[in-house]
């Protein structure tokens, strides 16, 4: 079982790393500070939770986030083609993103990530995941004036553009890339398209790949999911408890990431709850093709109780047998 | 018919700001932020009958967050650390550590202030049991049921105390109400539970994402009034409800409180006369989308002006030579659209 986690982390830590990001976006949006003097604060925060990180015993880590406004900003901010607009809710959450507006082909310039992910990669001896929005995820989350609404063509250019940016951070040295594909629990989703376009995503990337997906409940998305053309399936099991069952019914060879700790509550779970758990899971996909991460990104939880979630969940792992 | 209204939160003013700053920091007492919280109360309430609203709010001068604000005086409740809501906005999230409970009124004290102030109704105002619960963290409860109805039981006590105080009119706001549709029928019953034997007029606010999963349970919330926000999607919400039968009473959200424009009273006044091919004028209570703490103290009350002049310079259309015809008409027109 490896540690890992899924991708944001809190960007504060009063008893920590600091709240001095607040003042330095605030000042840079005041033009009182430069980028480069944002990006040394950004810089110090994602030493900071690296570290935090290592030390708490996580074996794949990320980089935090810190300088993600949300999960699709970064892209839609550099590829050609998108205004960003107001602000809307994050799925079922009480935070929100600033929703991308598609107003001509979208279209991948140069690498958007590469410099923060080298960045990260230089912090640490440990393997450093890069973390992208999946393309189905992109597009629903997405208002697109340009093709006319036709669902499929946006989200095979979303997957071509992601596809480049997976590229360019394998050759930077990411030993794995994960597409994060939360609106696949939502709804009705297109599996079809979605497993398509992950399959575009993938093709030619040279490292171990995976598509996370977390909030709302996978349904019957998660079978279609088990067949794209990755190594890795994150599944949270804190939302979609049923997913557990239903992974009984489904052979695979797939490597699963199971998302066990509730990363949205910040009630601590037992070792004990986790071995059992672990325990359940195990019946169902041996230990070696299993990742453990809490179920979604850090960033819902104030920076004490994200530490003590990543504690607890490398403590559950080390000590099961 | 036509009443003027607002939803509930007015900009508090720099002076409070600053105060309220201070205060945190530990630097002013808590007597002379009170003074400073009476003052800028008095000062929306006179500002409120000047531009001559009907149904008053005290402004909410002493609140920051909406759920925080109870969850500092329920008991059960505990504040937890930084956590980011969107771009670089942080605040304390609540978290439910025990069981919660009504120590004691919570906002009778400031809804008796402010209604000793005016002869106009002051709206008590409460923060529903749903929303109270999907933004705070859970490590009491078993479940994200049991946590709403504890809380829906605690609203319920504050509502009655409201009530016994003399509030005619309570309001309870469920800005999460369709966070997560498969839990509306949760925060509906919750709601039931907070509004059940109150002889008030009963209000609620909510927001509305996608209002198709919201709007065919809109007609099942257990209040007398629900208030929308209209303005900030050009009115397309009153198609849903042409040629439905609704029999509650609608806050119609006339001006975009997220927009630094203020709108001319020639549009409100466009805008009402097209809801009124839909509602019946006494259904009306004219309002903003929602409330008015994101804007300045002048836009806001340029807003709450456009409101009441709109909205008077409809009831006089309606009372004018043809007056009587046009109710008749605007009466009957709805009436049988609802196929009464």
């Amino acid at each position: 079982m490896i540690t890992t986690v899924v991708g944001s982390y809190p960007k504060v830590a009063e008893e920590s790393y600091s709240t001095k990001l607040i003042g330095a976006i605030a000042k840079w949006q005041r033009k009182e500070l430069s980028d480069a003097q944002l990006e040394a604060t950004h810089q110090a925060i994602t030493r900071a939770v690296i570290q935090e990180q290592e030390a708490a015993g996580v074996e794949v880590l990320t980089d935090g986030q810190i300088r993600w406004e949300d999960l699709v900003t970064p892209i839609a901010k550099r590829v050609e083609g998108f205004d960003i607009e107001g602000l809307s809710r994050w799925f079922d959450n009480n935070t929100y993103y600033r929703r991308p507006i598609l107003q001509a082909k979208p279209v991948w310039k140069r690498p958007i990530l590469v410099e923060e992910y080298r960045f990260a990669k230089r912090c640490t001896r440990r393997p450093v995941k890069a973390v992208l929005p999946g393309p189905y995820t992109f597009v629903e989350v997405s208002e697109d004036r340009y093709f006319k609404k036709a669902q499929r063509p946006f989200v095979l250019a979303m997957a071509e553009i992601l596809n480049q940016e997976a590229r360019a951070l394998v050759a930077a040295g990411a030993p794995l890339v994960q597409f994060d594909e939360p609106a696949l629990g939502f709804g009705k989703p297109n599996m079809k398209l979605a497993v398509e376009a992950l399959n575009v995503a993938t093709r030619g990337v040279d490292a171990n790949t995976a598509v996370y997906t977390y909030f709302g409940s996978l349904d019957g998305a998660l079978e279609p999911l088990l067949r794209a053309n990755v190594d890795i399936v994150g599944v949270d099991v804190v939302s979609s408890p049923k997913a557990l069952g239903a992974l009984r019914k489904v052979k695979t060879t797939k490597q699963l990431g199971l998302g066990c700790l509730d990363a949205r509550n910040t009630k601590l779970e037992s070792v004990a709850e986790l071995h059992a758990l672990f325990r359940a899971v195990k019946k169902v996909v041996p230990t070696d093709r299993l990742y453990i991460n809490p179920s979604c990104g850090l960033e819902f939880l104030p920076h004490a109780q994200a530490r003590a979630k990543i504690k607890r969940l490398t403590e559950a792992v080390r000590t099961f047998k | 018919m036509l009443l003027t209204t607002s939803v509930g939160s007015l900009p508090k003013p720099d002076y409070l700001i600053a105060a309220r700053s201070q205060a945190r920091k530990g630097q002013l007492n808590p007597k002379a932020l009170r003074e400073l919280e009476e003052r800028s109360t008095r000062e929306w309430i006179k500002i409120q009958e000047d531009l001559g609203i009907d149904i008053m709010v005290d402004g909410e001068q002493y609140r920051g967050d909406m759920v925080a604000y109870f969850a500092e005086h329920f008991g059960g409740f505990k504040e937890s650390g930084l956590v980011r809501s969107y771009g670089n906005r942080y605040y304390r999230k609540p978290i439910i550590v025990g069981k919660v409970t009504h120590p004691r009124p919570v906002t009778v004290g400031w809804w008796t202030f402010a209604q000793g102030l005016t002869k106009q109704p002051v709206k008590g105002m409460l923060t529903g049991p749903y929303t109270i619960m999907d933004w705070s963290f859970n490590e009491h409860y078993p479940s994200r049921r049991a946590a709403t109805l504890a809380i829906a039981k605690v609203v319920r006590e504050e509502a009655r105390d409201l009530e016994r105080a003399g509030a005619q009119y309570i309001q309870v706001d469920e800005p999460a109400i369709s966070t997560r549709p498969e839990e509306m029928d949760l925060a509906i019953e919750a709601l039931g539970i907070v509004t059940k034997g109150l002889r008030a007029k009963t209000l609620t606010h909510i927001c509305y994402g996608d209002f198709t999963a919201i709007g065919p349970k809109l007609h099942k919330l257990p209040v007398d009034q629900i208030d929308l926000e209209f303005a900030n999607r050009n009115f397309e919400l009153l198609d849903f409800f042409r040629g439905k039968r609704f029999s509650k009473e609608i806050g119609l959200g006339v001006v975009d409180v997220h927009s630094h424009r203020i709108e001319s009273t020639e549009e409100v006044v466009a805008n009402l006369k097209e809801a009124l091919t839909v509602f019946r004028p006494e259904q009306i209570y004219v309002d903003p989308d929602c409330g008015l703490k994101t804007r300045s103290p002048q836009e806001a009350i340029q807003k709450l002006r456009v409101v009441v002049e709109a909205t008077r310079a409809v009831r006089e259309w309606l009372a004018g030579s043809n007056g009587k015809v046009r109710r008749q008409n605007a009466s009957l027109a709805t009436a049988a659209r609802e196929g009464s």
